[in-house]
């Protein structure tokens, strides 16, 4: 694989090992190829049978999702959205920690489309693990309110932790929401109530 | 149209709107928007009071409740209407009115002959103090968190259905009613329908026997055959304020207005849409508001192409435990036609979708299931016992009349919130297992999945702050 390609532009390091092993692999190359068809028929069997590709996939989709062709890129998200909700599947828990793994490789991408969808895919089946990599982007103008919502869905407390230093060096119109979450896991915040009924959006016509 | 098939028009609505004989979109759509469109001051002027008739009549002007709509599109305007044709008898007031779409408020204040206040955020018409009761007609993502938001300013709610999007909402939902002790009234309407009370009726009273099985059936949810790009959202609607609790992303023309109903995040599909309704009236006939099913299993094709991502086809399996029965919604499932083709014709009645309930003596078919309900004649002719099963019944079969029934003395509405909960837990629980593409188990008790940490996860959808339950 040329390292210069413009399909891995977007890669970090870590991703750009993974798209170098997905050219080896025919299986997810023929998948790549079916979810940049063209033609529905053949594109949208593709992404609604992913989910046995599992983990190889997950990057190289990251890195469709960023096609000029806005139903490739779709086609490509919800292919990563039948892997992730296959490999969440009772008793597949190493399946599960590899498309994660392999999610938060994502989270570096440099479209920001590609890293809010890890960080909701994340939601569905990351753990531990994935929480400093979610953490980090709670400093991110663009991400911070898709990773808090992350951080939110995941349980234990390492998330909580995670939450909770970023409360600490947030911006403050951020704390606000970080208290939300910090609140629904149970933890005494003080200061920064709920500004759920606080309106904001003036009326623009007249009565 | 002609002056005097205007009035002629506005009479036979306001005929059926009495009777309850005109399709529940079809008489919203006829009855607000178009009606509204005649001329804003048209309808009450037509309409007579007594033709509208109502229980909740005259009070005095202090005892008048003040209503508050938020959501002024679609089902909103036609509840609008509704509530100007009650207005007009000295009922109620409509004192405010709010949309995201500058177009659609406009449109609210001027058939209100601009006497309510226009609002673009609901926040601002929920600190109004005068404001006693609200009707949320908005898309399904915010119907929880608007719910929970009136029921915590001390307002009585009608929601449109269905009531939650997720699991964890249905319990917001519930809990604000409780504690804040509000009259919350969701708009699956065709319980309170006629014919349904008869159907209840028939059922309950174990005409049927034992039943063990009701099929449903519906039409297709359709696809988006022509996809566009995300684009600049038009100038008169607050993008932002109309996702608000969903995750923001860039406006697309493909989810509104109206057919958010075909997105996942927003609508459902018909599981939904329309689920909420033949749905609510099984789980109503049974008895079963408050139980469950035990296991929930979906097969289904979702479309290939496009934004919208809902099934087209579908069939989830519900088994019910203690006592045992089994739901089956069938998108489209087997239709059963009406009998009576010249009602069909002469009532505008829409066969797309109903249900067969098989008791173990005899079966009856509900059709529609909607705003309009129709069931067999032989239900119709029943006479139950005088120590017969006493069903429920809404006070002239009117579902908004239930609601100020409710809010007046406090009792249970037939579509409360526990109930509407207990609805869209159905379409929630038939939409997961699709997107899952497993069999999930629920516990009715608890109302949560159980044994499928991935699933359970899918219980809650983190919102986008500060529009949070």
């Amino acid at each position: 694989m040329n390292p210069t390609s413009p399909i891995v532009a977007g890669a970090t390091l870590g991703a750009f090992a993974s798209l170098v092993r997905a050219a080896d692999n025919p299986g997810v190359q023929a998948l790549l190829a079916k979810i940049k068809n063209p033609d529905d028929h053949v594109r949208g069997p593709a992404w609604q049978g992913a989910g046995t590709f599992g983990a190889p996939a997950v990057v190289p989709l990251g890195e469709a999702m960023t096609d000029p062709d806005f139903e490739i890129a779709r086609a490509a998200r919800r292919a990563i959205e039948v892997i992730v909700r296959h490999a969440g599947r009772p008793g597949a828990e190493s399946e599960r920690r590899a498309v994660a793994a392999e999610l938060v490789k994502l989270l570096d991408h440099q479209a920001l489309p590609v890293r809010r969808h890890a960080l909701w895919m994340l939601s569905e089946i990351g753990d531990d693990e994935a929480v400093p990599a979610i953490a980090r982007l709670l400093g991110d103008a663009g991400t911070r309110e898709d990773a808090r919502c992350a951080l939110e869905r995941i349980p234990g407390p390492r998330a909580t932790e995670a939450l909770k230093a970023a409360f600490a060096v947030s911006p403050e119109d951020f704390k606000y929401a970080l208290a939300h979450t910090l609140r629904l896991r149970g933890e005494q915040v003080a200061g920064y109530p709920s500004r759920k009924l606080v309106p904001t959006k003036k009326t623009t016509l007249t009565e | 149209m002609l002056a005097h098939e205007t009035t002629s028009f506005v009479l036979s609505v306001a005929y059926a709107m009495h009777h309850r004989r005109l399709p529940r979109r079809t008489f919203l759509q006829q009855s607000g928007a178009t009606l509204l469109g005649l001329g804003t001051l048209t309808l009450p002027q037509v309409i007579s009071t007594r033709v509208l008739g109502a229980t909740y009549s005259s009070p005095s002007a202090k005892d008048r409740l003040n209503i508050g709509m938020i959501g002024v599109g679609g089902m909103g305007n036609g509840h609008l209407g509704y509530m100007l044709a009650r207005q007009s008898r000295g009922d109620l007031n409509v004192v405010a009115v709010c949309d995201v779409d500058d177009n659609r408020l406009a449109g609210a204040v001027k058939s209100t002959g601009g006497k309510a206040t226009p609002y673009r955020d609901y926040r601002y018409l929920l600190e109004r103090k005068d404001v006693d009761a609200v009707v949320i007609s908005t898309p399904d993502h915010w119907h929880a968190v608007q719910t929970v938001h009136a029921c915590e300013s001390g307002k009585h709610v009608y929601v449109e259905k269905p009531a939650c999007g997720t699991i964890e909402e249905g319990k917001a939902m519930i809990r604000a009613a409780r504690e804040n002790k509000r009259c919350v009234q969701v708009g699956s309407q065709g319980r309170s329908q006629r014919e349904a009370f008869y159907a209840h009726q028939y059922i309950a009273n174990g005409m049927l026997g034992k039943v063990h099985t009701v099929k449903c059936w519906h039409y297709a949810t359709p696809s988006d055959d022509h996809p566009v790009p995300d684009s600049e959202p038009p100038k008169e609607l607050d993008w932002d304020l109309w996702l608000g609790p969903l995750p923001w992303r860039p406006y697309n023309a493909r989810y509104l207005h109206g057919v958010f109903r075909w997105l996942l995040e927003s609508g459902g599909g018909q599981i939904r849409d329309r689920g909420a309704h033949v749905m609510s009236n099984a789980l109503h006939f049974m008895g079963a508001d408050d139980t469950g099913p035990v296991t929930i299993e979906t097969k289904g094709r979702v479309p290939t192409r496009g934004l919208w991502d809902s099934a087209i086809e579908m069939e989830v399996t519900y088994q019910f435990k203690n006592p045992d029965w089994t739901l089956i919604w069938a998108q489209p499932g087997e239709m059963v036609p009406y009998p009576d083709r010249d009602r069909v014709k002469n009532e505008g009645i829409r066969e797309g979708y109903g249900a067969v309930y098989y008791g173990d003596k005899d079966k009856l078919v509900v059709w529609v299931g909607d705003g309009q309900v129709y069931t067999e004649k032989k239900a119709l002719e029943y006479q139950p016992p005088a120590n017969g099963v006493q069903v429920p019944k809404s006070p002239r079969f009117d579902h908004h009349e239930d609601w100020f029934e409710g809010i007046k003395t406090g009792r249970k509405t037939i579509m409360n919130i526990e109930a509407g909960v207990a609805t869209a837990n159905l379409c929630v629980l038939g939409n997961l297992s699709l997107i899952l593409r497993r069999k999930l188990n629920w516990d009715p008790v608890k109302r949560e999945i159980v044994g499928d940490e991935a699933a359970r996860r899918l219980m809650s959808r983190p919102q986008r702050y500060p529009y949070v339950l």
